[in-house]
């Protein structure tokens, strides 16, 4: 492998891996608050592909789907969460987790009811159509884009956990929930906050990964299972466990495809079973797996 | 766990079986074809039970000892040429030790953790046999020949026929894992399921009694997918696809966890409501999907939850099934 061909794959691990991070954070930060992992995340950024296909359609700017595509999944995070999760606070997570699995179900036959089957794919913006010189080898500007947003809203989340007041009281709950409530913090608002906030990125990669992935009823399923090894590997609660657990099955998938095309599909896999043998809690856990 | 309500579940147990018996005599051939259907995942569901009900491993990826069976059965048969009758104990085997190896890994976590685990190993399997060419791809395998059992003057390819040796393998399945579960190995599984630190306390080696529960699960899902390949003669990746994991575990739900009886009738509810759905609209997935959640939402151990609630006498492990 070249010097050049490597830094290719480094860049299309590293664009894999920020798609994940934005998919994983939610996740992962939710599950260390409430010990609550919401399965039809993948939905969410189904439905943030296939509403930023239909407003660039209808708009014919992309900025309209990075808006649209967002604000939905976040709508309906937060509809999901008054109808239902709410109610359920007092019932066992597992419970919680079940109706989600059932929500997947849901959620690809209302996508195919309103779009139908058929795959679509979103046009890369036209300022963002060219490629880059890297190395005497061109890249496409649009990955380029995808790895700053990735990498400048996971900078963003970073000061927005340790800096603000919502990021504290965040902590605070994934250390201990049960001693940051009796000390007065609404652990249940920083959790509708901290969802809804999940919900809206789901979206956000699906506007983005929608000019360099397929749009389809079922791409939810496709990206959920690596957003889940991503969230495990990395040890659910953390920041960084989201964005290392992303970093290390984004490049396991992108160079697990080039060096080893027919194992291709279980490096992800076998990276995971690795890292439950050695680390059953993940590698950066914010506290003891259950 | 009372003697009264361990004696009303083998009642309504019996009085499935009669009716299935039944309805099996007065069908047709595509009547047989959907009772059939029904025993094998009857037979699917009541192995998920013994680990989601009773030993409390919400497993969502089940359905790949249940494909590993499957294609077992059709790689051995088709490739290598073995008669059924090797075959079909050999894939259970297959499926007994891919539950020993996957279990070995899964056994160690808990709760929502175990969930994304099983799912993730799941669709590792359909992932797999998706792209592997030499076991047909998308497409998967067919021509998958008969058990021989012209002995006892049943043939396999005719659906009822078939209804009736999958009943009958059912009913043993049936008293096999009731017999399991109220042994003292079954007992120890309700119990680290109630309070897993109290068990350990105690000296119970869970993780080695997880580990038993999750292979005996596998081994049973294994029977379940061979028995399959019986039905249809035909293996595809569908079979352990995440959907397939789900309605499994659905039909458990629905029947009501820790019971037996009441996901078996859970198969027979969701596989009756699954073929006419899916003949009134393309979208059942959706309406499959709601019935789903308004279950887990409403019907507090589904089937069985409902019909023992009248009695009125608590139902400890009902009354724990879904903590984590």
């Amino acid at each position: 492998m070249t010097a050049a061909s490597l830094l290719l794959q480094l860049l299309n691990g590293l664009q894999f891996a920020m798609l994940l991070f934005l998919l994983a954070v939610g996740l992962s930060v939710v599950f260390g608050l409430m010990n609550f992992i919401n399965l039809a995340h993948g939905t969410l950024y189904m439905v943030g592909a296939f509403v930023g296909f239909a407003a660039a359609e209808r708009t014919g700017s992309f900025w309209a789907a990075l808006a649209a595509g967002p604000l939905a999944a976040a709508a309906i995070g937060a509809l999901f969460y008054a109808v239902l999760l709410r109610r359920m606070q007092s019932e066992s997570p597992m419970k919680q987790v079940l109706v989600t699995f059932g929500l997947i179900f849901v959620g690809i036959d209302t996508v195919r009811l309103i779009w139908g089957e058929y795959a679509q794919t979103l046009a890369v913006p036209s300022w963002l159509g060219g490629s880059v010189h890297v190395l005497g080898d061109v890249y496409p500007a649009y990955r380029l884009f995808i790895i700053a947003l990735g990498l400048v809203l996971a900078l963003a989340l970073h000061l927005g956990l340790e800096r603000t007041k919502l990021g504290a009281v965040v902590r605070a709950g994934v250390d201990d929930r049960v001693m940051a409530a009796s000390l007065g913090i609404d652990v249940g608002r920083a959790f509708f906050a901290v969802f809804c906030l999940g919900c809206a990125l789901a979206g956000l990669a699906g506007v983005v990964a929608a000019p360099v992935l397929e749009i389809y009823p079922g791409m939810d399923m496709a990206i959920l299972i690596p957003t889940l090894i991503v969230v495990v590997v990395g040890g659910p609660g953390r920041l960084s466990g989201a964005f290392f657990g992303a970093l290390l099955i984004g490049m396991a998938q992108t160079f697990g495809a080039v060096l080893i095309p027919e194992f291709a599909s279980f490096m992800i896999y076998a990276v995971m079973a690795l890292v439950l043998v050695l680390r059953p809690g993940g590698l950066l856990p914010a506290r003891h797996a259950a | 766990m009372t003697a009264t309500a361990e004696k009303h579940r083998h009642i309504a147990a019996a009085a499935l079986f009669l009716g299935a018996l039944a309805a099996r005599q007065f069908s047709g051939y595509a009547g047989a074809d959907l009772i059939g259907e029904i025993a094998v995942w009857a037979i699917f569901a009541m192995s998920l039970d013994l680990i989601a009900g009773y030993a409390g491993m919400v497993s969502l990826g089940h359905a790949l000892f249940f494909g590993l069976a499957a294609y077992g059965t059709a790689g051995l048969t088709l490739f290598l040429k073995w008669p059924s009758a090797a075959a079909l104990p050999a894939s259970i085997l297959i499926a007994a030790a891919a539950g020993l190896l996957v279990g070995t890994v899964v056994v160690r976590l808990g709760g929502v953790f175990f969930i994304m685990i099983t799912l993730a190993f799941g669709q590792i399997g359909w992932a797999y046999f998706l792209s592997a060419p030499s076991f047909g791809g998308v497409g998967g395998l067919s021509g998958i020949a008969q058990l021989d059992l012209g002995s006892i003057g049943l043939n396999l390819v005719n659906p009822r026929d078939f209804a009736l040796f999958a009943i009958v393998v059912a009913a043993i399945v049936y008293l096999l894992l009731a017999g399991i579960t109220a042994s003292p190995f079954g007992y120890m599984l309700v119990a680290l399921h109630q309070n897993e630190n109290r068990a350990r306390a105690l000296g119970l080696p869970v993780r080695r009694y997880k580990l038993a529960a999750f292979t005996l699960a596998a081994a049973f899902a294994g029977l379940a997918g061979a028995l399959q390949t019986q039905r249809t003669g035909f293996v595809s990746p569908e079979l352990m696809v995440w959907t397939s994991s789900g309605e499994v575990l659905i039909m458990v739900i629905v029947g009501g966890l820790a019971t037996l009886v009441g996901p078996a009738a859970g198969a027979a509810i969701w596989v009756v409501l699954r073929h006419y759905l899916s003949s009134l609209t393309p979208y059942w997935m959706l309406v499959m999907g709601l019935f789903f959640v308004a279950v887990v939402l409403f019907a507090g151990n589904g089937l069985m939850g409902l019909i023992g609630r009248r009695s009125r006498r608590p139902n400890t492990i009902a009354e724990v099934s879904l903590d984590a």
